[in-house]
């Protein structure tokens, strides 16, 4: 293929990356398993970047496309040994910004998030990323309304899962 | 404050965190093999394909079809070959439109579509040989006994069974068979379920408001 396209996917992915690690994080549990669907996002970009118009934003269409790889296209492999867990790693929130109260509060709710459906984590995921129901709609797939309802039903269940 | 609000803050915060790589080594990614269900399920189904060509192949050899010239079933067979191979390239056809749908910039819930739609394609086909094979074998095994009847010589008419006997081996040759075509479907369905369990699960998810 030729370098031009190369060239420029690449850069707009180095730009955009954070959008890739962001999923990553809301769908893996250790690094390994990061960098595995980190790498299977970005094999699906490229495959899918030749029919990229540029008539969507970069960041919009990798959006749909590395959520697509998350909930559908990656297949999960084994693993016998577990390999370092997120929390020791990431999600550290510097304690010099928040009390220990509110520290402990947010490691729940990551904690909670992990034990959502893969439908409710992409859910959850678009509402952190401030992507209004247009949009959701439109990367799932489903109506507006539908958006509305299962948005809330998932907010519930998040709070419930926090203050059981 | 919220709790969903306080969470949405602390998720930009997290940003500065994230992982970040250079782009040599998003460079050296884009050649690295894919391990997509849509690969697997390709992979699959091409196996599938073939097989159920290989094993007509396979399981008519010399001796089989002379075996079929005694019985004057020759004609029979191949029309049934005609027939199957047909239908298997219809199958192989609507397979590969189907996998040509499939596309990861499509919403989640296309893309789902869109990949069961290419598996049910192949599962169809399976059930078709399945059937077929059980069918085209009842039949042939009828012919063959008829021609055989009016041929036999007279030697043999001793060993002729009577009404019950023929009951039994009727009875016990579709219960033979059912079983084994049982077994060989269970199997394909176990293959089939772990393969999509979580794609079937997903799909249900998000389709789930629609059904209520």
């Amino acid at each position: 293929m030729n370098k031009e396209l190369e060239h420029q996917f690449v850069t707009n992915l180095e730009k955009h990356q954070n959008i890739a690690h962001k999923i990553c994080r809301i769908y893996t549990n250790d690094k390994d398993s990061h960098n595995d669907l980190f790498q299977e996002i970005t094999i699906q970009l490229w495959k899918a970047y030749p029919k990229f118009r540029g008539d969507s934003k970069f960041s919009t269409w990798m959006y749909r496309v590395a959520l697509n790889t998350a909930i559908t296209l990656y297949r999960k492999k084994k693993r016998s040994i577990r390999t370092q867990d997120y929390d020791s790693v990431h999600f550290k929130i510097k304690s010099e910004e928040y009390n220990d109260e509110v520290e402990q509060h947010l490691k729940l709710m990551y904690d909670a998030i992990r034990q959502l459906n893969d439908i409710d984590k992409a859910l959850i995921f678009l509402y952190l990323e401030d992507k209004n129901y247009a949009e959701i709609s439109d990367t799932l797939g489903i109506t507006e309304v539908n958006a509305r309802v299962k948005m809330n039903r998932v907010k519930t269940k998040l709070k419930n899962l926090i203050n059981p | 404050m919220d709790d969903l609000d306080l969470l949405k803050k602390d998720w930009k915060k997290q940003e500065k965190n994230l992982p970040h790589l250079s782009y040599d080594e998003i460079y050296k990614m884009i050649w690295k093999k894919s391990s997509s269900i849509v690969k697997w399920i390709f992979i699959i189904s091409i196996i599938e394909f073939l097989l159920g060509a290989v094993l007509n192949f396979v399981l008519a050899d010399e001796e089989y079809w002379l075996q079929m010239e005694k019985y004057k079933l020759t004609e029979f067979i191949i029309g049934v070959y005609i027939f199957t191979y047909a239908i298997t390239f219809y199958f192989i056809y609507k397979f590969y439109m189907n996998y040509k749908k499939i596309s990861s910039t499509d919403s989640a819930s296309k893309l789902m579509k869109s990949i069961l739609r290419t598996r049910k394609t192949v599962k169809h086909y399976i059930g078709f040989i399945l059937i077929s094979s059980a069918v085209v074998f009842l039949v042939t095994l009828y012919l063959m006994l008829r021609n055989h009847a009016t041929t036999a010589e007279a030697t043999t008419t001793n060993m002729e069974f009577d009404m019950s006997q023929w009951f039994i081996f009727i009875g016990g040759t579709l219960l033979v068979l059912a079983i084994l075509l049982g077994i060989i479907w269970l199997i394909y369905r176990v293959v089939y379920g772990i393969l999509l369990r979580r794609l079937n699960k997903n799909y249900k998810e998000l389709k789930k408001l629609e059904m209520e």
